[in-house]
């Protein structure tokens, strides 16, 4: 029943973020239109991809540190995307796909520098959650640092581009980015399925969790880069958009319970349905102006989070 | 040695600010100057021709050296690149929050500067030091042409201040030549930025015969969606270039696949505008306009 009214939301969102555009399309000409063909029917599954793609790895990256706080921008990842990016827009590279690339480097970069913190904070073992939640939000707060002295350092339109790209959209949609998604986020995708009923025991404790035979480091191991490179894709196709990754996957508990297994299809489903819904409001609400998609998700999710919370509460 | 080169320059600061101060209880008599109200609404009074000046913005720099003053002018932004002889002129940095050391250590008896919400402050911390400031709105035509007036009384140069004036408001008077092609201004792909009808290139559209089909558009600039640029289908796109080189590569935007859902861009009706030249309103608008219908002509052929 649950199931079938977040598939159904799922399902409207995607026709509205087909139907609904600043230009306008008849309903008759639909199938033929360029606009539809070659922008809004990319635009509308690569919204669906990114938003699955961050509560996913919000959802897991909660269970591996066991803090409702931790979010793929909380752990320095999209602090190095935006750092990488800025760096692309600075030293002005004319290839179309030198910020996405940028971005993606720069994320990998801080992954890997707070993986190793991490490792570090547990004394070579495994990865230690309240080092890496520090390391996350250090390393973050560190390239955000380099990322505004690059921003305050150049002329004013790109100080101004800069900022835009940071805010996040989507913009850069095609079906070559959809391609590149559908082929990309699978693996980690299935390594944090994979993962389910071992961050079912790992919520106990990691002493538990051992007891009821969970290898615990390289479970955790697993996780962090899965969630990690996930969003690390999502960042560099459509710049950071935050809040999707931290409220998405505490809503889907509110109506699934805290087991994985059912938990993670559902933020998937319910982190795109939210993009894909934001992402039409974003161009449509100020048309011909298009707002940046990552207000939109803020100003769409909070009340429905809030919604949710109400209702969980009074019970 | 950098320490004490900070040192001198902080004491030759201090020792302004004290002159300057001093220098404010002295004129406390009224005295015949030119007062001037700048842009903002504050009350500026000098007690002669400035002598000088620094220029916060390129606008601001053409100016000065339009109305036969430049000779005058011991400071400019980093962006300041015409004309030639600007560029003999002491950099002091950014014009959008400037750095005030800079520009009071090269003793001005008048700054300009471009109004934004960065610069305001600057100017009234400017006028805390004694330094009469002004803020002058250099976003469209009619707004240099008021510029200039102001520019050239506290100059000394009202007459050539005013004729340029006119010069202007005659330019933006001149009946529009019949609009034959419709054009988007492109400043940014990733998300896509256009011009807006409140804007200086706007106004030069209009001039050269040309629509900006995003004129609906109230603000300077907007981000809009690329479904509305392919609904709105200019014949030309338009792009700010920092040189004039022709075998300049296109755009990155023309390479990305979801940009082909653009016409002009498939096509590749492109028009590269020099940035010194178009992206400010300057006394140079007449060429600019001369200019973008010669490239538009080209883009048509």
């Amino acid at each position: 029943m649950k199931a079938l009214a977040l598939g159904s939301v799922a399902v409207v969102a995607m026709v509205l973020a087909v139907v609904l555009g600043p230009a306008h399309v008849p309903l008759a000409d639909l199938a033929t239109s360029e606009i539809v063909r070659s922008l809004r029917l990319p635009r509308a599954i690569l919204a669906f991809l990114v938003g699955g793609a961050l509560a996913l790895s919000g959802a897991g990256l909660q269970a591996l540190v066991r803090n409702p706080l931790a979010d793929p921008s909380l752990l320095g990842i999209s602090g190095g995307a935006g750092l990488g990016a800025v760096v692309a827009i600075a030293l002005h590279v004319t290839n179309p796909w030198a910020v996405p690339l940028a971005a993606f480097v720069g994320a990998l970069g801080a992954m890997g520098l707070v993986y190793r913190l991490g490792i570090m904070g547990s004394g070579g073992v495994g990865l230690d959650s309240a080092t890496l939640l520090l390391a996350g939000v250090a390393v973050g707060a560190f390239a955000a640092a380099v990322t505004t002295s690059i921003v305050s350092l150049s002329d004013a339109a790109q100080l101004r581009n800069a900022q835009l790209w940071l805010w996040g959209g989507l913009s850069g949609a095609s079906w070559q980015t959809v391609a590149l998604l559908c082929v990309y986020a699978p693996v980690p995708v299935l390594a944090l399925l994979a993962s389910a009923r071992s961050l079912d025991l790992l919520a106990l404790g990691e002493e538990p969790a051992r007891h009821l035979g969970v290898d615990v480091p390289p479970l955790k191991r697993r996780v962090y880069v899965a969630a990690s490179l996930l969003t690390a894709a999502a960042v560099a196709v459509s710049g950071v958009i935050g809040f999707v990754g931290l409220v998405v996957p505490h809503a889907m508990r509110l109506l699934w319970g805290h087991r994985h297994r059912p938990l993670f299809p559902a933020a998937f489903v319910g982190g795109g349905a939210l993009l894909a819904l934001s992402d039409t409001a974003a161009r449509v609400v100020v048309a011909p102006r298009e707002l940046p998609v990552g207000i939109v998700t803020a100003l769409v999710g909070v009340p429905v989070f809030v919604l949710l919370l109400r209702r969980w509460t009074s019970r | 040695m950098g320490r004490w080169a900070h040192r001198t320059h902080l004491a030759g600061l201090l020792a302004v600010a004290a002159f300057a101060c001093g220098g404010e209880g002295k004129r406390s008599t009224p005295a015949p100057g030119l007062t001037v109200t700048d842009d903002v609404g504050r009350v500026i009074t000098l007690p002669d021709a400035a002598q000088r000046i620094v220029s916060l913005s390129p606008a601001a720099t053409e100016l000065v050296f339009a109305l036969g003053a430049g000779d005058r002018l011991v400071g400019r932004t980093t962006w300041c690149d015409y004309p030639p002889a600007a560029l003999a002129v002491p950099s002091v940095g950014d014009g959008l929050n400037p750095n005030i050391e800079a520009v009071v250590a090269r003793r001005p008896d008048l700054v300009i500067l471009y109004r934004s919400p960065l610069d305001e402050p600057a100017a009234a911390q400017l006028g805390r030091l004694g330094i009469p400031a002004v803020v002058l709105e250099q976003d469209r035509l009619e707004q240099l042409a008021h510029a200039s007036r102001l520019v050239g009384q506290l100059t000394g140069r009202a007459h050539a201040g005013d004729s340029l004036a006119d010069a202007l408001t005659a330019l933006l008077a001149r009946p529009a030549p019949p609009s034959h092609v419709r054009l988007a201004f492109v400043v940014w792909d990733t998300p896509p930025v256009v011009i807006g009808g409140g804007s200086y290139l706007d106004q030069l559209a209009s001039l050269a015969g040309a629509t900006n089909v995003f004129h609906d558009v109230s603000g300077a600039s907007a981000s809009v969606a690329l479904e509305t640029i392919v609904a709105r289908d200019p014949d030309v796109i338009a792009v700010l270039r920092d040189t004039a080189a022709r075998e300049a590569t296109p755009p990155a935007f023309t390479r990305r696949p979801e940009w082909h859902a653009i016409r002009a861009v498939r096509e590749r009706h492109l028009v590269y505008l020099v940035g010194s030249l178009f992206g400010r309103p300057s006394p140079r608008a007449e060429q600019a306009i001369a200019e973008f219908e010669r490239l538009l002509a080209e883009a048509g052929r």
